[in-house]
């Protein structure tokens, strides 16, 4: 379904954020990216919609090279790949509604949309995307009132509008506590084995990748240090783990 | 103050240096920004305080100031060697120990300044003659050498301390020289200001009489209703041998009479030699008038013109408590007229009293008119701040760098869409041109016409931007390869020759024929303007091949630059000037001052707004890029609610500017309550100024508190 090849990305500052990275994703897996702060995940990530333009290298998707089409080809790309981020990135001021509603944008018309009108299907749709993260209760208060793990459930009803084919998941969980990373998780888990959506999450916890992904890669300081099963995973070794996470770093909280 | 135990010996050669030039020393041991520094403030300083001495003086020509500053410098440096001299002595001869001091710096300093004081007229007099220079600039130009010269001297300590231990350590503190640089800004600043504080207490009788009038102007503010009581005698004069006069009126209880006896008598005489003989004396009594006011007295003669007998007794009488008044009046001088010189002459002997109401109070004139001057004032601010608002909005969009920046688009597309924008613009003023025929002309229906026009020019112009930018692109898609870079940088280097071609002229005409003079440029003019063309074609060319295969232009960012350098520019150019155009483009009156507001509203605000964007946390933006929303679309959903409180913020602000500004943009004919107010001032009419200020201090004041509750709640 994606395919990433040759993938670098350098900064207009020089910092060298992805080296040649290649690997590939199959439809309805939920593959983890882990590695540690500033390895690249959040570039890889962001390269993938083209979010940051990368600087060599080629993202396939679905067949079709999307490395170099122009803006409205990229805008249909786009609307089919749901993102949720670290920050949860939500409009603070503006209603849970709203927010929700706003993933829709690239399939509404333009001249709509701006005077804030949506179809009574996308209403429907945005309903019924908070009734599947559990807080349709909320649908008109505004977004900075709810705390940071139910902002992070309108991330993922907002990434659920596109009807995404795919949804990239940068460090969802890691402002939140650990309980309700689970549940955050969770509902991405339930999304990628109901909905056959699948799940490109980078996360910090190798625990929390042990329970959920299908498949993982490894970034060290932008190169692909690990690719492997669940099984390899939980194999993984001392040695092993420090060619990921360095030389300095302990294991905690394996189980 | 700390002492280093071994301090290193400060170089004589630095130190002889940066004497003989000020920072040299510094520069030389490697104080590269140091010794510059030194350096410019001593030249700019000192040449500054030469020229005010000139320019106070009206010395013919520079030099003469500029040598007797110099000596004024070398005078008050003298003194403060002697001075350095001095503490050095004290310290190794009465206190016998080199290691300690007389006296602080901050001492030797107060110490300066008292013997610049005392030795003032002396130092003077070594530069000039010392009345003469003390007449014309005063105490400050020795401030301002001896602020030198002590800089001077300085420079050369530190230069010798520096040269002595190298840059290794930290440098000295700056803290000293800043302050002697402050001093001598403070003593050019003082003296360029014509700083006067005498006259502020001697001449204070000048405004004494009109400050009260200004301050508490009221009176003028009401008019009040009046009654005009007017009683008559009817006197006969001259009186001929046995004439008895019209009769006495009697008493009338209940309302107001008058009468006068007798009734019969002469005019005065006023003989050509200057004498006056006054006529008979009358002794007028009267009652019935409003207790305690005055009532006036006019003459009436035979054929019925009235006017204040003068020299003839009371004109101004005062009414007693019980209404009635006694007075006595000589007959005044009537010149009677050949023509009805015969028969009797009746005159008439009027009593009047103009009784003022003071319960029956209105606005006067003057007020009604301060505040509709003070309506209009609002208003102007208001609608300033409202189409302000509105054109700013779109521009700010443009001025802020995170939406810009990103903004990279394709040589083809550039080229396409300058082509479309150009040809949409076009076709947006041609139709709207249509339309206003349509309507009947502009004159017609010019609120419709311009609504028409500026959405069918925006419009037009932002189709044919989008569309044939994608159409152009399209098309050299077709052809293929690297033949397309080729031709749309071609094209963009030939639509750019089009401004390179009038760039030319305008520089032909702006710049050469001022070097070289108008007829000789009008020659060469053409020749200029190709130039201009083909040398703007060439660096596009050059730019547009350097960047061929890269990730094209940064279009975002030369549009972000150039609004922002056009906002900067206006806003740097105040409304009241702005207002002195516009007065003259429309008119005076409050459509010339809004007009000027409304300019300089649009760049401020516009900056504002842009820096409000700027400062939008940037996740939201990101997260609707990733769901594949249009730029528009991200802009509407994530931008605008986050800026919308500042935005509001911003905007009450400068509607609370922009009433302030309007108060006074009249006084370059702006219209408004400035308007009236500078006639009033120019009338004298103190009292109506002072309605004037109060009435902008009210709503001023009132404004500000209601501004500042708004943006309280907004934020």
């Amino acid at each position: 379904m994606l395919k990433v090849e040759h993938l670098s990305m350098v900064y207009p500052d020089g910092t060298i954020a992805l080296r040649d990275v290649s690997f590939e994703v199959k439809e309805g897996e939920f593959l983890g990216i882990i590695g540690l702060s500033g390895s690249g995940k959040s570039t890889l990530l962001r390269c993938i919609n083209r979010l940051l333009e990368p600087s060599e290298g080629k993202i396939i998707w679905n067949g079709r090279d999307i490395t170099h089409i122009d803006q409205s080809e990229l805008r249909m790309v786009r609307r089919e790949i749901g993102m949720v981020f670290q920050q949860f990135n939500l409009v603070k001021r503006s209603s849970v509604m709203v927010n929700v509603l706003s993933g829709r944008l690239g399939y509404t018309p333009p001249s709509w949309s701006l005077i804030n009108r949506f179809s009574r299907a996308d209403r429907a749709l945005a309903v019924a995307a908070l009734e599947r993260v559990g807080i349709a209760d909320k649908a008109n208060n505004r977004a900075d009132e709810l705390s940071g793990g139910q902002q992070q459930r309108v991330g993922i009803a907002r990434a659920l509008m596109q009807q995404p084919k795919m949804i990239l998941a940068d460090e969802p969980v890691a402002s939140l506590d650990p309980v309700l990373s689970h549940s955050i998780l969770g509902y991405l888990e339930k999304l990628n084995k109901e909905d056959n959506i699948t799940v490109l999450c980078s996360l910090h916890f190798l625990d929390l990748v042990q329970r959920y992904s299908t498949r993982v890669i490894g970034l060290r300081s932008g190169k692909l240090v690990f690719e492997g099963g669940k099984k390899d995973i939980a194999e993984i070794s001392d040695s092993r783990f420090k060619e990921i996470y360095g030389e300095e770093a302990q294991r905690l909280g394996v189980e | 103050m700390t002492k280093g135990i071994a301090a290193p010996r400060p170089s004589l050669l630095h130190g002889i240096l940066s004497l003989l030039v000020p920072g040299l020393g510094q520069f030389v041991v490697g104080a590269r920004g140091r010794g510059s520094a030194i350096f410019a403030s001593v030249v700019v300083l000192g040449g500054l305080s030469a020229w005010t001495i000139s320019q106070k003086a009206r010395f013919p020509d520079f030099s003469l100031s500029f040598v007797i500053f110099a000596k004024l410098v070398f005078a008050t440096g003298l003194l403060l060697l002697f001075l350095v001299a001095l503490r050095a002595l004290v310290s190794r001869f009465i206190l016998r120990d080199a290691s300690l001091e007389a006296f602080s710096a901050y001492g030797m300093g107060i110490l300066y300044f008292l013997a610049l004081v005392v030795a003032g007229n002396q130092i003077l007099a070594t530069a000039g003659s010392a009345e003469q220079l003390a007449f014309v600039f005063g105490g400050t130009a020795l401030f301002a050498a001896g602020s030198l010269a002590a800089l001077w001297l300085w420079n050369v300590a530190d230069a010798a301390r520096i040269g002595g231990a190298g840059l290794g350590g930290h440098l000295p503190s700056l803290a000293l020289p800043i302050l002697l640089v402050c001093l001598l800004v403070f003593s050019l600043g003082y003296n360029i200001t014509r700083v006067d504080l005498p006259k502020a207490i001697t001449e204070y009788q000048d405004i004494s009489i009109l400050l009260p009038r200004i301050l508490w102007p009221w009176r003028a503010a009401f008019a009040y209703d009046q009654e005009v009581v007017e009683e008559t005698q009817l006197i006969q004069a001259p009186c001929p041998d046995g004439a008895i006069g019209p009769p006495s009126n009697e008493p009338q209880a209940g309302e107001p009479w008058i009468s006068a006896t007798p009734t019969c008598g002469e005019v005065g005489v006023r003989a050509i030699t200057g004498g006056f003989e006054p006529g008979t004396l009358l002794t007028i009594t009267g009652g019935g008038f409003v207790p305690g006011q005055t009532v006036n007295i006019l003459w009436k003669n035979p054929i019925g013109n009235a006017f204040r007998p003068r020299g003839v007794g009371e004109t101004e009488i005062l009414i007693n408590e019980n209404g009635e008044f006694t007075s006595q009046l000589n007959i005044p001088d009537v010149v009677i007229p050949e023509a009805t010189a015969s028969g009797d002459q009746i005159h008439t002997l009027v009593v009047r009293q103009e009784d003022v109401e003071v319960f029956g109070w209105r606005f006067s004139d003057d007020m009604k008119l301060a505040l509709v001057g003070m309506l209009e004032t609002i208003m102007m601010g208001l609608m300033a701040t409202f189409f302000g608002m509105i054109l700013a909005f779109p521009i700010s969009f443009l001025a802020a760098r995170n939406l810009m920046a990103p903004i990279v688009s394709p040589l083809n597309g550039i080229v396409g869409g300058i082509v479309g924008l150009v040809a949409g613009i076009w076709l947006g003023s041609e139709l709207a041109g249509r339309a206003a025929e349509a309507l009947g002309g502009l004159a017609n229906a010019p609120i419709q016409i311009f609504l028409i026009g500026a959405v069918l020019v925006i419009g037009l112009g932002y189709a044919g931007l989008t569309l044939a930018g994608r159409l152009f692109a399209l098309m050299l898609e077709r052809l293929g390869g690297a033949a397309n870079d080729t031709i749309s940088a071609i094209l963009l280097a030939a639509m750019i020759a089009v401004p390179g071609y009038f760039l030319g002229r305008g520089f032909s005409r702006g710049v050469m024929s001022i070097v070289q003079g108008a007829d000789i440029a009008a020659i060469n003019e053409q020749n200029f303007a190709y130039a201009g063309a083909i040398l703007l074609a060439v660096l596009t060319l050059l730019y547009a091949f350097r960047n061929r295969g890269g990730r094209g232009i940064p279009i975002g960012s030369i549009i972000y630059t150039t609004t922002r350098t056009i906002l900067n520019i206006l806003r740097s150019v105040e409304a009241l000037i702005y207002a002195i155009i516009f007065a003259i483009w429309v008119g005076l009156g409050p459509f010339a001052g809004m007009l000027a507001l409304t300019l300089h509203t649009v760049a401020s605000l516009a900056k504002l707004y842009s820096e409000a964007i700027e400062s939008i946390e940037p996740g939201p933006l990101e997260a609707l890029n990733a769901t594949g929303a249009t730029r528009l679309q991200t802009i509407v959903y994530a931008v605008i609610p986050q800026i919308l409180p500042p935005a509001i913020s911003f905007t009450v602000y400068r509607w609370d500017i922009n009433v302030r500004m309007s108060t006074i943009i009249g006084f370059v004919g702006g219209g408004g309550i400035g308007f009236i107010m500078l006639q009033w001032q120019r009338l004298y009419q103190w009292e109506l100024v002072g309605i004037a200020v109060w009435l902008i201090a009210i709503t001023v004041a009132t404004l500000d508190y209601v501004s500042a509750e708004i943006r309280e709640r907004t934020i």
